[in-house]
This record gives structure tokens, C-alpha cells and sequence, in this order.
């Protein structure tokens, strides 16, 4: 057999060896991944709505909010929920971002992924510094207000309703994290209003 | 504005030596001479921008609309091992002192772990075509930059008493610790 | 060609200190400084990374005589890719925290220097039995070196080892240990002192 031949069977047999081991693993992984991914979405949706019996997708202008709704008796809505993506001081911040239906006040948030500087900036995150309660800084933002903005001060106990204390020496990942807030309620609120308007009741 | 955001990015914030640890080998190895650092950088950057537009286009125009994702490694890597070959025979053809400068590195770059780290990551942040190109010079910058400071370094070195058991790969890697640390004051250069 | 004269033991042996991959040949330093901030990622760094180097060696051994000389590199980097693939894949659907903890690192296998350094020097050289051998000893080498850099660097970064506390509240942690100056740095010590260690065995 000439050697080119050699060499194109060769190749020709790898290639379908990979080929086939390949798409059978994709059959098995692919199912299990967007399982969990689905997974992590629904936990992450319920840490930040409060109660609710299902939620509902619903895309608008390219922004994805999830419809925490009541189904006892009548249906209501009690929460949407969105993600709210932006830049940190080292990369970039994804928060879950809970809020009441009349985008007036948050429900929730939790920092889904950041890649903060570790023991200063991750604190938005976990303070071990702090015993008793090391998730202050995202339970900050439980029932606080929303309008005309969220604020941040440092150093001090907030005072007004729509007031968050920045971590000490993490200025700049406290800060970003309500700047991200503060762009996605006007966004979400925006769309969603919109969309309302357009369903007729 | 978001181009050069991405440009800065990968060049000084998250340099691709010093923050992801990408292309160590030359690092370590063609950092001794400025010369050869330079000439280095300059054939990885431009391997990279080349690697950065082919895999973007193989990956958006092929395997997504045929749902082949999980082809992404065993084509991208045969596509750079490609390129890199296809790149060598380019340069020696229309340059000669080109060649004669960059010629021998190219093969090297192969197994360039940054190289095939770029392509996986703008996949991975979803870059649009032209932000791909953009972060493949960027890329290769960085990594020019690192590499020639490296290099002026390591000369400097060289008049130096290091400890036998630190010679080579062991100092570099102390020196390299004093470069990360500095370049981690780029951190918030680009933030909100 | 076969290396007769080196006994079984030694094929397995040598990649754990003499021919150690990462202290000795300095290959695959991208990993090892990447995962190493922890333990555990050094750990299944290395245990991904050993499934690759076993199960392309055991196929490439197999197929050694067949592959024709010109196409070899090929063949060698779609199979190694293959199986990076899966691995990569294996994670991402059993184990998704240690996945998103490696992130793109696992991938990065593909171009790890070890693996194709060993098919090219000696996998598609010699038997099946010696290639397993020769890939589980630098594979253990290599697992080996993670687990220590990744333990020092989590010791005197996080305070613990394996998740579990070792340094008591005492302890302020060495926040750049598990941050890019701390990797450059403990590698650095580390391959000075297995030279250290070398060279002193060799006066003696």
C-alpha cells in the first residue's frame, strides 16, 4: 500500500474513532450539565423571590426575567427576578437580583459568580471577619428601597431607606455591585412595564 | 470603547503570562536574550491574532449551527497545529529576513498553551468577531511585554551571583513572582 | 527503541523524582501554577491529567506500529484531544464545582508538554505494559508536585489543607500565596530545592 493511502486510512480511522467516542459522551454529559445548570438557576431564583408556586420565563428586548408567581386561589405575582451581569474590579460580577413587583424594593441578591480580590473583595460574598452574620453585605440588600437609587456610604451605619455600607478596603467591589443593581431595576423595570402595557388585561 | 477596554484587558490587567499562567514554556525558555524575547512576542502575537479570527470563525459558522460543540478542543488544536505549519512556509516565502528573525519559534508555539487559551476563551466570554481580534492582539502583547521584561531582567541577571540550585528555570520563576505582584497593581485600571 | 535494560520498577519509578516532569523536564508548568491555589484542584488536576496521559498512551502504544512516521503528530494531538474532551466533559456533568473551579485549565491538557512529550518519546516506541508504566510513574510524579505545591500554597494561603483548618485563628493568612506571585514563588523554591536536594546527593 503506497504511503499516501496508509496515511489517509490511518487518519480517516482516528477521526472516526474520536468522531464516535466523542458524540457518544456528548449524549450522556450534555442531559446531565443542563440539568444542573437548570438546577442552579431554580435555587438561585428562590434564594432571592419570596415564596412563590412556579415562575415564568419571559424574554423582553433581550433581557430574561423570571415571573415569581402565587397560584392559590387567583394568580399573583409576588417577585421578578433577573441577572444582572457588569464589570468588578477585577472581572466581571453576576448577581441574581430579586425584586418586589413594584420594583420599589429588593427581595434578594445573590453574587453568582465574581473572581474579586480574595479576603477583600470577595467579602461581598462570605466575611469570615464577621461571626455573626457573614453574609451582611448581600443581606443588606433585602427590603431596601430602590428609589431614586441605592446608595453607598462607608464607614458609617446606612440611614436613608435606600442606603448600603461599602466593605471596608473593598470600595470598589461594593460600589460596582450596586452600579450593576442600580443599571438592571431601571432596565427590568422598563421592560417589563412595557411588556405589561402591551398585554392587554 | 469596549475594543480597547479588551485590548488593555488582556495586555496589563489580566496579562496572559502573569495572571493566567498561559505560555510558560517560552516564557522560561527564549527569555534570555532581549532580542530573541522580542522576536518571540512578535511571532506568538501574531500567530495568536491569526489562531483568534480562524477558531472564532470555525466555532460560530460550523460547529454551533451543527451542534458539534463538543468537537471544540480536537479542532481547534488541529487548526492552530495547522496554522502554525501554514504560517512558516507563508513567512518564508515572502520575507526571508522575516524568517530568518521569527522562523525558528513558530514551531514552538504549537504547544503554546496561550495560544490555544485564547481561543477557548473567547469562546468562553462570547466574543463577537472583531472583540476575538482585538483580544488576540492584545494577547500578544501582554505576552511580548512580559516576555521582554523578563528578558532585560534575566540579562541582568546574568552579572549576578544566583545560587546554583536557582540557576535557570528556579530564578525566572522567583523573578516572574516580582513581576505577578507588580502587575497585580493594574487590578481597577478598567472597572465600573 | 525498547529500553531492555531498564527494569519494571524503574519504568514506573523515574517519573516520581529522576525524570520527574514538572521539577526536572519543566514541562507542563501552565497547570501547576494554575491549580495549585488549593489541594483538592491540584489533585484533580493531576488525576484528569494522568487519565489523559494513560488512556492516549495505552491507545497510541497500540496503534504504534501502524501510524505512518509523517502523520504521527496528528494522530497523536486528535486522540490526546479526544480524550481531554472527555475528561473535560466528565467533570462538567459529575463533578460541576471542581469543573468551574479549573475552568478552562482542563482543556488546556491538550497542550500540556507531558502528555505529547511522552507519546512522542516513548509511548509510540515501546510495548503496551512499559507504556502504562512509563505514563502511571509521571503521572503519580506529576499528581505528586500538584498535591504539594497546592497543599503548601493552601496552607499558607487559606490556613488549611484539604478544606480542613491547619493553621488555628492565630494565623493571618498569606493572601498572595494563593494569588499569581504566590504559584511563581512556590514553584520557584520548589524546583531550586529539588535541584538543591540533587546536587547534594550527587557529592555524597
Amino acid at each position: 500500500m503506497s504511503t499516501t493511502a496508509k496515511m489517509i486510512i490511518v487518519l480517516t480511522v482516528i477521526t472516526i474513532f474520536s468522531g464516535g467516542i466523542l458524540s457518544t459522551w456528548d449524549g450522556v454529559t450534555k442531559p446531565k450539565i443542563e440539568a444542573y445548570k437548570l438546577q442552579e438557576l431554580k435555587k438561585a431564583i428562590a434564594e432571592v423571590l419570596p415564596k412563590y408556586d412556579e415562575y415564568e420565563e419571559i424574554h423582553i428586548d433581550g433581557l430574561t426575567l423570571y415571573i415569581g408567581k402565587k397560584t392559590t386561589d387567583t394568580t399573583q405575582t409576588v417577585g421578578i427576578a433577573l441577572e444582572a451581569v457588569g464589570n468588578g474590579f477585577q472581572g466581571k460580577i453576576s448577581i441574581m437580583l430579586g425584586l418586589f413587583p413594584d420594583f420599589s424594593e429588593i427581595s434578594g441578591i445573590k453574587i453568582l459568580e465574581q473572581i474579586e480580590t480574595p479576603g477583600l473583595g470577595t467579602k461581598i460574598v462570605e466575611d469570615p471577619s464577621n461571626k455573626e452574620d457573614p453574609y451582611w453585605f448581600s443581606n443588606q440588600f433585602k427590603q431596601l428601597k430602590t428609589e431614586p437609587q441605592i446608595e453607598v456610604i462607608k464607614n458609617v451605619k446606612p440611614s436613608k431607606p435606600a442606603e448600603i455600607q461599602a466593605i471596608t478596603g473593598a470600595t470598589i467591589s461594593s460600589k460596582a455591585v450596586v452600579t450593576i443593581l442600580n443599571n438592571h431595576i431601571q432596565l427590568a423595570k422598563k421592560n417589563y412595564l412595557s411588556n405589561s402595557k402591551s398585554q392587554i388585561q | 470603547m469596549k475594543l480597547i477596554l479588551i485590548f488593555i484587558s488582556a495586555a496589563v490587567v489580566n496579562n496572559f503570562v502573569l495572571s493566567y499562567f498561559l505560555g510558560i514554556c517560552p516564557f522560561v525558555g527564549v527569555s534570555k536574550k532581549i532580542s530573541s524575547a522580542v522576536s518571540m512576542g512578535m511571532a506568538v502575537t501574531f500567530v495568536m491574532t491569526i489562531a483568534a479570527v480562524v477558531t472564532w470563525l470555525i466555532y460560530h459558522l460550523i460547529l454551533v449551527p451543527a451542534s458539534l460543540e463538543i468537537l471544540e478542543y480536537v479542532s481547534f488544536i488541529l487548526v492552530i497545529a495547522s496554522l502554525v505549519q501554514l504560517v512558516e512556509m507563508f513567512v518564508r516565502k515572502i520575507s526571508k529576513p522575516l524568517y530568518d528573525a521569527l522562523g525558528i519559534y513558530l514551531p514552538l508555539i504549537t504547544t503554546n498553551c496561550a495560544i490555544l487559551g485564547l481561543a477557548l476563551f473567547a469562546v468562553l466570554r462570547d466574543y463577537a468577531f472583531i472583540e476575538s481580534l482585538v483580544f488576540g492582539v492584545g494577547a500578544g502583547a501582554g505576552f511580548t511585554l512580559a516576555i521582554t521584561i523578563m528578558a532585560g531582567i534575566r540579562e541582568q541577571l546574568e552579572l549576578a551571583k544566583v545560587p546554583k540550585s536557582f540557576e535557570g528555570a528556579g530564578i525566572t520563576m522567583i523573578v516572574a513572582a516580582a513581576l505577578a505582584l507588580a502587575f497585580m497593581g493594574f487590578a481597577g485600571l478598567i472597572s465600573v | 527503541m525498547a529500553d531492555k535494560k531498564v527494569s519494571i520498577t524503574r519504568e514506573y519509578l523515574k517519573g516520581l523524582w529522576d525524570e520527574n516532569p514538572v521539577l526536572r523536564s519543566l514541562l507542563g508548568l501552565c497547570p501547576v501554577l494554575a491549580v495549585t491555589n488549593s489541594a483538592i484542584n491540584g489533585l484533580a488536576m493531576g488525576l484528569a491529567t494522568t487519565f489523559v496521559l494513560l488512556t492516549s498512551s495505552i491507545i497510541i502504544s497500540l496503534v504504534r506500529k501502524v501510524i505512518p512516521h509523517q502523520v504521527r503528530i496528528a494522530s497523536f494531538i486528535v486522540i490526546i484531544a479526544t480524550f481531554v474532551t472527555v475528561a473535560d466533559r466528565f467533570l462538567a456533568a459529575y463533578f460541576p464545582p471542581i469543573s468551574k473551579d479549573l475552568g478552562p485549565y482542563v482543556p488546556l491538557i491538550v497542550v500540556n508538554c507531558i502528555i505529547l512529550g511522552r507519546q512522542e518519546a516513548f509511548s509510540s516506541r515501546n510495548s503496551l505494559g512499559r507504556s502504562i508504566l512509563d505514563s502511571s510513574g509521571m503521572g503519580t510524579g506529576f499528581i505528586l508536585v500538584l498535591i504539594l505545591l497546592g497543599g503548601f500554597r493552601e496552607i499558607f494561603g487559606s490556613g488549611t489543607f484539604f478544606g480542613m483548618t491547619v493553621l488555628g485563628e492565630w494565623f493571618d493568612p498569606w493572601m498572595v500565596m494563593i494569588l499569581p506571585p504566590g504559584a511563581f514563588l512556590g514553584l520557584g523554591l520548589f524546583i531550586g530545592l529539588t535541584n538543591w536536594i540533587n546536587a547534594w546527593r550527587a557529592k555524597a
